[in-house]
C-alpha cells in the first residue's frame, strides 16, 4: 500500500463522504442535536454554575446593644457576602433557625462587649457557621474573620499607633475581577465537544448495524478504511462547527478574554472533537443497537465530565484519583482553553497537553475504526 | 388492584431479563454516588505555591515556613531564572508569594511590612480560598510577634455546625445519592414505557381489560420498587462508607424518598410515554433527569446564585427539594419543621407528572 492516496481512492472516499453528509443533512434530529443542546447547555452551566459566595444569611443577637456591637455588625455586612437577615433575643431561638435552614451565619454578641473594648481587654464574638456546605464555610469564615481583623486594625492604630504589622497585598492575575463565568465557560467547552462528540458519533455508527445497511457498504467497491474514513471526515467538520459556535457564544455572551492564539484553541479543538469521535465509534462497536449505545454512554460520561477538573479543582480530588485525570480528554483541553484563552499561554505551555490530547485522538480513532473494521469483515 | 399487581410483576419479570439495564441499574447509583461523592470537591487542599524572598532572612524564612506548615498549601520550588508569573502561566503554582527586600527591617522598626501574594484567578473560587488562607496565615504570623506587645480587640469564637471537620464528602456524598436516584430509576421506567410504544406492545394493553391508570400505576409500581432497592442500596454505603448517621428524626427522609421515588418514575414514564422511542426516551431522561438535578438542584453550586431567570425552573425540579431533606436528615437534623415544605414540594411535582403521564398514555391510545 503506498502513503500516497491513489486517485480511486480519493474518489470512492469523495463519494462516500458525500454519501455520509447528505445522510446527515436529511436526519434533521441529527442536526438539531448539534445544535440546539451544545449551545443549551453551555448557556445554562455559564448562567447556573456559580460557586460564588455571596448573600449569606446573617441572623444576630445582639446582647450587647451599643454602638460598638452595631459597628460590628455593620463591619460584618458591608461587603456582598453577608446579608442581615434577622435579630434574635437569645442564641438558642439563632440556633433553631440556623437547624431549619432559615440562616447560614449567625453572630453572637456579648452584653458585656463595650464594655472589655473599654477596658482593653479582648472581646469574644460567638461566630456560629452552618458548614454542610465546606466551601462556603470554608470562604465565609474567612471573611468574618477579615471583618473583624480589619475592624481590629482600625481600633487598633486608634488606641496603639506603633507596632509590628505584616500584611498581604493579594493581587488577582488572569481574571481580577473574579468573573466565575469564565471558568465555568472555558471548562464546559471540552466536556460539550467530548460528550456531544461521541453520543452523535456513537448514533451514526450504529445506525449502518441496525438497519443492516453495512451489507450495501461491504457490497461497494470501497475497502472498509474508506468507509471508516468517510464516516469520520463528514462529522469532524460537524463538531468542528458546533465548536465555533460554542467558542462565539463564550466570546459574545460570557466575554471569555479570548487572549491567547484562537488558532491553537483550534487545534485543541480538533484533537479534542476526533477523541469525541473516536470514544462515540468505540462505544457503537460494542453496542447492537442505538438503546444499547446510550446506555453504554451512561456509563462513561458522567464521570469523565466530574472528574476532569472543568468544574471543581483537581487538586480537590482524592490522590488515587488524580493521576487518571491524566488520561481523560476534558481535563487536557480544559487546561489548553484555560491557559489560552484566560491566561494567554503560547504553545511552549501547553504542548504537553496538546500533545497527550493528540496521542488520546490517535490511539482511540485507531483502535475503534479496527474494530469497526473487523466488524465489518 | 389485582390487575396492578400483576402489571407490577410482568414489568419486574421483563426488567430482570434485561441484563444491560438492569446492572445499569443496580450498579451505577452506588458507583456514581462512591466516585463523585468522594472525588468532586470545591476545597482545595494542597494549593501548590511558589516563593520567590528578596529578604533572605531569618524571619523571612519563618514567615514562609508557616505557609508550608499550614494544611491548604505546599511549597513547589520554583526554578532559578523563572519569574514568579511565569510558574503561574505555566500552571504548576496556583499562587506565588513574593516577600520584598528589607521585610524584617520593616518589622523590626515597627513599621508596615508587606508581602506580595499573585493568585492565579483563573479558577475564582479556588482563588478566594487562596486569599482567605493566606491572609489568616499572616495574621496568625503577625500575631506571633506581636504577641507580647498588644493583642485583638475583638476575637471571633467560630464554631462550625452540622458538618464540624468541613469534610466535603458529607456535603457531596448525599448530594451525588441524589442525583444518582434523578437518573436511574427514571430511565429504567422511561425505558419501560417507550419500549411498548417502539414495539407496539402498547396495542395489546389497549386490547386488554386494564385501564389506563391501572396501567400506569402497575408501571410506576414496578419502577418504585427497583427503585427502592437502589435507594437502600446506595443509603447502606452512605451509611458505611461515608460514615454518615442520621442527624434526626428520619421519618420525613423516608416519606421524602417514596414521593420523590413516585415522582421520578412518574417522569420516566411521562417521557417514555410521550417518546415511543428508546434511543430518543433515554436523550430526554439524560437532559431532564441528568442535567437540571446536576445544575438546578444545588448539588455543587449553591441554588441561591442562580439568576432570576432560570431560578423558576429550578423550583420545578424535584431533586432540588430532596436535596433539602436528604441532607437535613444527614446533618442539620431539622426534621420536619425544617423540611415539610419540601416534602410537600416532591409530593406535588410527583402528582403532576403522574397527571401528565396518564394523559400522554391517553393520547397513546387515540394514536395507537
Amino acid at each position: 500500500v503506498s502513503l500516497i492516496p491513489s486517485r480511486r481512492f480519493r474518489g470512492r472516499l469523495w463519494a462516500l463522504a458525500l454519501k455520509e453528509l447528505r445522510q446527515i443533512r436529511r436526519d434533521r434530529r441529527l442536526t438539531i442535536s448539534l445544535i440546539v443542546p451544545p449551545v443549551l447547555q453551555i448557556l445554562l452551566f455559564g448562567f447556573a454554575l456559580d460557586a460564588d459566595v455571596r448573600d449569606l444569611r446573617l441572623g444576630v443577637v445582639d446582647e450587647s446593644r451599643t454602638a460598638e456591637s452595631r459597628e460590628l455588625i455593620s463591619a460584618i455586612t458591608e461587603n456582598r457576602t453577608f446579608r442581615l437577615a434577622g435579630a434574635y433575643a437569645t442564641t438558642a431561638v439563632l440556633g433553631e433557625a440556623l437547624g431549619t435552614g432559615r440562616l447560614d451565619v449567625g453572630v453572637v454578641v456579648p452584653a458585656d462587649f463595650a464594655r472589655f473594648l473599654a477596658r482593653g481587654q479582648p472581646a469574644t464574638v460567638q461566630v456560629l457557621l452552618n458548614a454542610v456546605n465546606a466551601n462556603t464555610a470554608q470562604i465565609a469564615q474567612g471573611y468574618v474573620e477579615g471583618a473583624v481583623g480589619s475592624l481590629n486594625r482600625r481600633l487598633g492604630t486608634a488606641r496603639t499607633p506603633a507596632r509590628a504589622r505584616v500584611e498581604l497585598r493579594t493581587a488577582f492575575l488572569y481574571n481580577p475581577g473574579l468573573v466565575y463565568t469564565w471558568f465555568t465557560v472555558s471548562g464546559v467547552f471540552g466536556t460539550l465537544i467530548i460528550l456531544n462528540g461521541s453520543l452523535v458519533s456513537a448514533a451514526t455508527m450504529i445506525r449502518e448495524k441496525e438497519r443492516g445497511t453495512v451489507e450495501q457498504l461491504l457490497m461497494t467497491p470501497a475497502s472498509a478504511l474508506e468507509v471508516v474514513t468517510a464516516k469520520i471526515v463528514p462529522l469532524f467538520l460537524l463538531l468542528m462547527g458546533m465548536a465555533g459556535l460554542a467558542l462565539t457564544v463564550a466570546r459574545l455572551v460570557f466575554h471569555v478574554p479570548f487572549r491567547g492564539s484562537l488558532l491553537l484553541v483550534l487545534t485543541a479543538c480538533a484533537c479534542c472533537v476526533l477523541t469525541g469521535i473516536g470514544i462515540g465509534t468505540f462505544i457503537s462497536t460494542f453496542a447492537r443497537s442505538a438503546y444499547q449505545t446510550l446506555l453504554i454512554s451512561f456509563f462513561v460520561n458522567p464521570p469523565l465530565a466530574a472528574l476532569s477538573g472543568a468544574f471543581t479543582p483537581i487538586e480537590a480530588m482524592p490522590k488515587w484519583i488524580q493521576p487518571l485525570t491524566h488520561l481523560n480528554p476534558i481535563a487536557h483541553f480544559a487546561t489548553i482553553a484555560r491557559s489560552v484563552l484566560v491566561k494567554g499561554a503560547g504553545l511552549d505551555v501547553v504542548y504537553p497537553h496538546l500533545l497527550v490530547l493528540a496521542l488520546l485522538a490517535s490511539v482511540l480513532v485507531g483502535v475503534s475504526a479496527w474494530r469497526f473494521r473487523t466488524q465489518l469483515g | 388492584m389485582q390487575r396492578i399487581v400483576a402489571q407490577a410483576r410482568k414489568e419486574l419479570t421483563q426488567i430482570l431479563r434485561d441484563r444491560l439495564a438492569l446492572g445499569l441499574a443496580l450498579v451505577m447509583p452506588v458507583a456514581l454516588t462512591a466516585l463523585l461523592g468522594t472525588s468532586i470537591s470545591l476545597t482545595v487542599t494542597d494549593i501548590p505555591i511558589v516563593v520567590q524572598d528578596l529578604d533572605q532572612t531569618p524571619l523571612s524564612r519563618q514567615y514562609v515556613d508557616a505557609f508550608r506548615s499550614s494544611l491548604t498549601f505546599r511549597i513547589a520550588a520554583l526554578p532559578p531564572a523563572t519569574s514568579p508569573e511565569a510558574a503561574l502561566t505555566a500552571g504548576w503554582a496556583r499562587a506565588a508569594l513574593i516577600i520584598p527586600e528589607h521585610f524584617t527591617r520593616e518589622i523590626r522598626r515597627g513599621r508596615l511590612a508587606e508581602a506580595q501574594l499573585l493568585v492565579d484567578a483563573t479558577d475564582t473560587n479556588t482563588a478566594r480560598l487562596t486569599r482567605g488562607a493566606a491572609t489568616q496565615v499572616t495574621g496568625a504570623f503577625a500575631r506571633q510577634l506581636g504577641a507580647s506587645r498588644s493583642v485583638p480587640a475583638v476575637r471571633t469564637a467560630t464554631r462550625l455546625w452540622f458538618n464540624p471537620g468541613r469534610e466535603p464528602r458529607k456535603f457531596y456524598g448525599p448530594g451525588f445519592f441524589v442525583l444518582a436516584l434523578s437518573i436511574f430509576p427514571p430511565l429504567l421506567a422511561a425505558l419501560a414505557m417507550s419500549r411498548e410504544g417502539e414495539q407496539k406492545t402498547i396495542l395489546q394493553v389497549y386490547a386488554s381489560s386494564i385501564s389506563a391508570h391501572e396501567f400506569l400505576l402497575g408501571k410506576v409500581l414496578a419502577g418504585m420498587t427497583i427503585g427502592l432497592l437502589e435507594w437502600l442500596l446506595t443509603l447502606t454505603f452512605l451509611l458505611t462508607f461515608f460514615g454518615l448517621r442520621f442527624a434526626g428524626d428520619p421519618t420525613p427522609l423516608l416519606a421524602g424518598s417514596v414521593l420523590f421515588l413516585f415522582c421520578v418514575v412518574s417522569f420516566g414514564a411521562l417521557v417514555g410515554g410521550a417518546i415511543p422511542n428508546q434511543a430518543a426516551a433515554i436523550q430526554a431522561v439524560a437532559l431532564g433527569g441528568f442535567l437540571l438535578a446536576f445544575l438546578l438542584s444545588g448539588l455543587i453550586f449553591p441554588v441561591e446564585n442562580i439568576p432570576p431567570a432560570l431560578a423558576w425552573i429550578s423550583n420545578l425540579v424535584q431533586a432540588r427539594y430532596y436535596i433539602v431533606v436528604v441532607r437535613d436528615a444527614f446533618l442539620q437534623g431539622g426534621g420536619w419543621p425544617a423540611v415539610w415544605w419540601a416534602v410537600l414540594a416532591i409530593g406535588a411535582i410527583g402528582l403532576v407528572y403522574f397527571g401528565l403521564a396518564w394523559r400522554a398514555l391517553r393520547r397513546m391510545q387515540v394514536k395507537a
